[in-house]
């Protein structure tokens, strides 16, 4: 530094220190979520001695921190790719072709839950689920309906699909077969991302390994037969949204990718045979320049691994990115405020240089989208490519003192949690010892006491908060009806086929899986070509390898640790202490999810911070029928039970656990509440149903506990 | 009350849960309903074998019993599980998660399944725990599975629970197999070496071998039937049957020896002696002027005023009026 600048940084420190009144600027620094230091200043003194980032790099040239390619949006912006799909094909397709001719480029879909976990529309375990959180496919037959009228040769396609990853692709290659397409023109994106599964989404099948070989053949596959194809989307969103912090989804997520490429490269493939088809998906949240960071040193840190792996080609090097901005950052409060905030994160994905992009419609913290909220979501990007500017320079923020640094800090600090895994054996071991899944819950748990201790402020949910909440329309799904198509087309498609190819088919399906050889993803595609159900091939693979059902193990501690000396926490604590001095024992709360939505952080954050308080805590295991919560509770005696619901199930759910209290004991006392995403809409069916209390997003959980305390004393 | 047992009787699933609230619960009217309730109980027993799994954190334990209780419904036992759940949080409250290991039985008609905290009680065990297993037994259970975490004296407790006490491991680094002294030996029937499946076989059958061959070492009564060594795996289901044979030998052994009545005697007498020592300790320190006089005492000592024998033997005549 020469002795000019030293004195005009000192002068400026003086300064700014009088200007806030404190003794050094030290004292402004501001630390993230991540542990990484935030500046009140940076200058060309922080642009020195990085180990990761080099800042005189350009475009599309080693390590691609500057993008993948030279041109970037000044050639061609974004690709506008929102996510959706509800109900039946009938009704997506419609809602598709609608989108589309608004301005929408490429499609992604939303598969149910009974479609993600492997079963059929006409299961008994998922009558809740049916075409809620996405659309329901169960044969070749709802694909075609999907794609009807849709090319697929011009249409790239990404689908979200992780757990019955073989049918739903197969179905999706046939369908393009039936529509006279050979698979080698089909372009898209098939998720296929299994061990961010087993951390936090829970949409799994088939125990770990297994998985594993299926994200393989699938590499496999695709690499030697559809060249246009992304065999696989590594996804950060799902940590982040299950509340991970920008380091440790960026780690997870390149550790994961590791994992993959050594998959497919066991299969004997060379890797720049591969990799060019890896795609990656991360959630972009409200910390506005972490976020641009975070993209430009995936790309740094992507590189660098898979040089280390021997990649040449530069597309094997280059990360290429969907993003979609973040889910968990809406509020159920003053919701036209997330229209802002999906504005602000579109943007900061745009400015670290995504390849797509889906906006969060604003109503999406309590309903599925409406048309409506659709469209301005939709908007929000277009107006972004054609009126502000952003795409007529690559990489606008290169050279900024502070973007650079922060872009090193994330790669040092990811590369150290990398290094971790690895240590570990690499991410199906680290998994296996549920180290990323703990780490993400502790961070989960850090954030919500954050947030209700008031250290962190949401607008409009713990300051500034409206006066006058605004009522929203919200789009229901007759979730009655939808099954009811659906069983009568699995009927007449059952009725249609030739009953000896598909048996035969099937069993192939498992002796293949038992005999670890062939190509799973080939076979799965002669089965659905001979009209086997999506549920069918999941049941045929999981006679091979068993279904994987998760433990569930918490964090404890971390919650309380933000409140020592709260007067609010310790009043709970006291009220807490009475409970047991009157009742004998303390209060018991059973908290579950029920049907087949995996997305268990608010059931798990609540569990936690509860037994912090002082509850007793009971955890149902993931993916229970109402019918077996009753069994649980009733057992354990629990004063309340606590539902956690996101996927729209509870309208059919909640009733039915009313009814099989009943039924186990008609006089039961049991306190019912209900947290999660639900429309106002719902809250009186609820509470017709003996509901006692609704917790939406952004609910305080001291509140809510506060709330469970005086509900089970009354009763007591 | 009479109502209550005839529902128990029944196998009413919800007067079960209450009753076990009623005998873990620390309210005054609670223990006297408790006390009440498990005198009528126990003159109409069942015919439930109790089986004690304890065994060190991570070995499996739930896990086991989700693969063994499995099999053991699907044979149309019934069968109740109490799970003594280590896990209690720094300001009292716990999380209790064993149950999402048993995501199967827990489903099934023929279980019951309570979860109890253990709150640090002594060696594992809950309060209530004993009586308890008297409901389930009275409701009708085939089996009843106490699970515990093994730490320190706990064995011994949870040995005097039951009508078999198993011990779980893990394919051994060889750590464990220091454990086996004497004292363990006498109270376990049967080590069930857990995780015999994928990376880990090899190691747990050699784990199982050096168990056999370090319990050859240690002879027990020439009428005690000699310590069992299964070999499982939780995940791939092997063994199972193993088990459930081992059980009945067992069983089968002691009854023909006479042991297996033998054994539910001298329990019986190690609870009256537990019984006995915590009422004391509770009433000594409820006793009128006894606390007080603890206090002073210590005051004492400390001054050098009395001696720390002597200090003790003034508090215990004091208390049993003989000053």
């Amino acid at each position: 530094m020469t002795k000019d600048k030293s004195k005009r940084l000192s002068d400026w420190e003086k300064k700014f220190t009088k200007e806030v009144k404190i003794e050094t600027s030290q004292e402004f620094f501001h630390e993230t979520d991540e542990g990484i230091n935030i500046n009140p200043l940076y200058t060309q003194e922080d642009l020195l001695d990085y180990t990761f980032n080099d800042i005189n790099t350009l475009p599309g040239e080693w390590p691609y921190t500057r993008g993948p390619k030279a041109s970037m949006y000044t050639n061609r912006p974004w690709t506008v790719r929102q996510y959706a799909g509800f109900s039946t094909a009938e009704e997506s397709n419609k809602f598709y072709k609608k989108n589309l001719e608004a301005g929408q480029m490429g499609l992604s879909v939303a598969f149910d839950l009974p479609t993600h976990r492997g079963y059929d529309s006409d299961d008994e375990l998922v009558m809740g689920d049916v075409g809620k959180a996405g659309v329901a496919i169960d044969s070749v037959e709802d694909m075609k309906i999907l794609f009807d009228g849709i090319p697929l040769d011009k249409m790239s396609v990404s689908m979200t699909m992780n757990g019955a990853v073989l049918p739903v692709l197969a179905a999706f290659i046939v369908a393009g077969e039936e529509q006279g397409l050979d698979k080698k023109v089909l372009s898209g994106t098939i998720q296929n991302d299994i061990l961010k599964e087993f951390m936090v989404r829970n949409t799994y099948i088939y125990p770990p390994e297994p998985s594993m070989r299926l994200v393989a053949d699938i590499i496999e596959y695709t690499a030697r037969e559809m060249p246009k194809f992304n065999s696989i989307s590594i996804s950060g969103y799902h940590m982040q949204e299950a509340g991970a912090n920008n380091v440790q989804e960026l780690a997870f997520t390149l550790a994961d990718g590791m994992e993959y490429v050594r998959a497919a490269l066991s299969k004997g493939l060379a890797v720049d045979d591969f990799a060019p088809r890896l795609s990656f998906f991360f959630a972009i949240g409200t910390d506005f320049f972490m976020e641009i960071a975070k993209l430009r040193a995936a790309r740094t840190l992507w590189a660098k691994i898979m040089k280390d792996f021997g990649a040449t080609n530069e597309k094997s090097l280059t990360l290429r990115t969907h993003c979609q901005t973040s889910g968990v950052s809406l509020t159920e409060k003053d919701p036209y405020n997330n229209i802002v905030r999906t504005s602000y994160e579109a943007l900061s994905a745009v400015l670290g240089g995504t390849q797509s992009l889906h906006t969060n419609s604003f109503d999406e913290a309590i309903a599925l989208p409406t048309e409506f909220s659709s469209r301005i979501a939709r908007n929000t990007q277009l107006i972004l490519q054609n009126e502000t500017g952003v795409t007529n320079t690559v990489d606008p923020l290169a050279g900024s003192y502070f973007v650079e640094k922060l872009t090193e800090d994330m790669c040092s600090a990811a590369w150290k949690i990398i290094e971790e895994v690895e240590e570990l054996g690499g991410m199906t071991k680290a998994v296996a010892a549920g180290m990323p899944k703990l780490s993400i819950e502790e961070s989960a748990t850090k954030k919500q006491a954050k947030i209700d201790s008031g250290k962190q402020v949401v607008v409009g949910v713990n300051k500034f908060k409206n006066p006058k909440e605004p009522k929203i329309d919200v789009l229901v799904i007759d979730n009655e009806k939808v099954r009811e198509d659906q069983i009568i087309k699995i009927t007449n498609l059952k009725k249609n086929r030739n009953p000896k190819d598909l048996e035969d088919c099937l069993s192939r399906i498992t002796d293949m899986a038992k005999n670890n050889s062939g190509n799973l993803l080939a076979l799965s595609i002669e089965a659905i070509r001979a009209r086997a159900t999506v549920g069918e091939v999941s049941k045929a693979l999981e006679d091979a390898f068993g279904r994987h059902y998760a433990t569930n193990v918490g964090v404890s501690g971390v919650y309380g640790k933000f409140f020592e000396k709260d007067a609010k926490f310790m009043d709970i604590q006291n009220k807490i202490n009475n409970f047991e001095k009157e009742n004998g024992r303390r209060p018991r709360v059973l908290i579950v999810k029920m049907g087949q939505d995996g997305h268990d952080r608010g059931a798990k954050i609540v569990a936690t911070s509860f037994a912090d308080l002082g509850f007793d805590i009971d955890m149902g295991p993931l993916f229970q029928s109402p019918k077996d919560v009753a069994k649980d509770a009733i057992e354990n005696d629990v004063h309340a039970i606590g539902v956690s619901t996101l996927a729209a199930g509870h309208k059919t759910l909640v009733p039915e656990l009313m009814k099989s209290l009943k039924e186990i004991d008609k006089n039961n006392k049991i306190t019912v509440f209900v947290g999660g995403v639900i429309p106002e809409q719902d809250y009186q069916f609820l509470y017709d149903n003996n509901v006692s209390a609704i917790f939406g997003p952004g609910t305080s959980i001291l509140d809510s506990a506060e709330e469970v305390i005086k509900l089970i004393s009354k009763k007591d | 009350m009479q109502d209550l047992k005839n529902r128990i009787i029944a196998g009413e699933r919800a007067a079960i849960a209450k009753a076990i609230t009623i005998v873990e619960s620390s309210r005054e009217e609670d223990i006297a309903l408790s006390h009440e309730l498990i005198s009528e109980l126990i003159k109409s027993p069942g015919h439930a074998i109790r089986v004690g799994f304890s065994g060190p954190p991570g070995v499996g334990k739930s896990t086991f019993i989700e693969a063994f209780g499995s099999y053991i419904v699907n044979k149309d036992f019934k069968l109740g599980v109490l799970a003594i759940d280590p896990s209690s949080n720094f300001t009292g409250g716990s999380i209790l998660g064993d149950k999402t290991r048993m995501s199967e039985i827990s489903k099934n008609e023929n279980t019951f399944i309570r979860s109890t905290p253990s709150r640090g009680s002594l060696g594992g065990i809950a309060v209530g725990t004993r009586e308890a297993a008297i409901i389930l037994d009275a409701a009708g259970y085939d089996y009843i599975f106490i699970e515990t975490v093994g730490v320190g004296q706990s064995e011994i407790t949870a040995a005097n629970l039951v009508d078999i006490f198993t011990l779980i491991v893990g394919p051994g680094s060889g750590d464990e197999l220091q454990g086996i002294k004497k004292g363990i030996t006498e109270y376990a029937d049967m080590f069930i070496v857990n995780k015999y499946d994928g990376d880990l076989a090899t190691q747990a059958s050699k784990t199982a071998s050096d168990y056999k061959s370090a319990l050859s070492f240690y002879s027990k009564n020439s009428d005690d039937i000699e310590t069992q060594v299964v070999l499982v795996s939780s995940i791939e289901n092997k063994g199972m049957d193993e088990v459930l044979d081992t059980f009945d030998k067992i069983v089968e052994f002691n009854k023909a020896n006479n042991r297996f009545k033998a054994r539910r005697e001298s329990q019986l007498a190690y609870w009256l002696e537990e019984e006995v020592r915590n009422k004391i300790l509770l009433r000594l320190s409820k006793e009128q002027g006894i606390p007080e006089l603890i206090e002073s005492e210590v005051q004492s000592i400390i001054s050098g005023k009395t001696g720390f024998y002597s200090a003790s033997k003034n508090i215990i005549d004091t208390f049993l009026g003989k000053k």
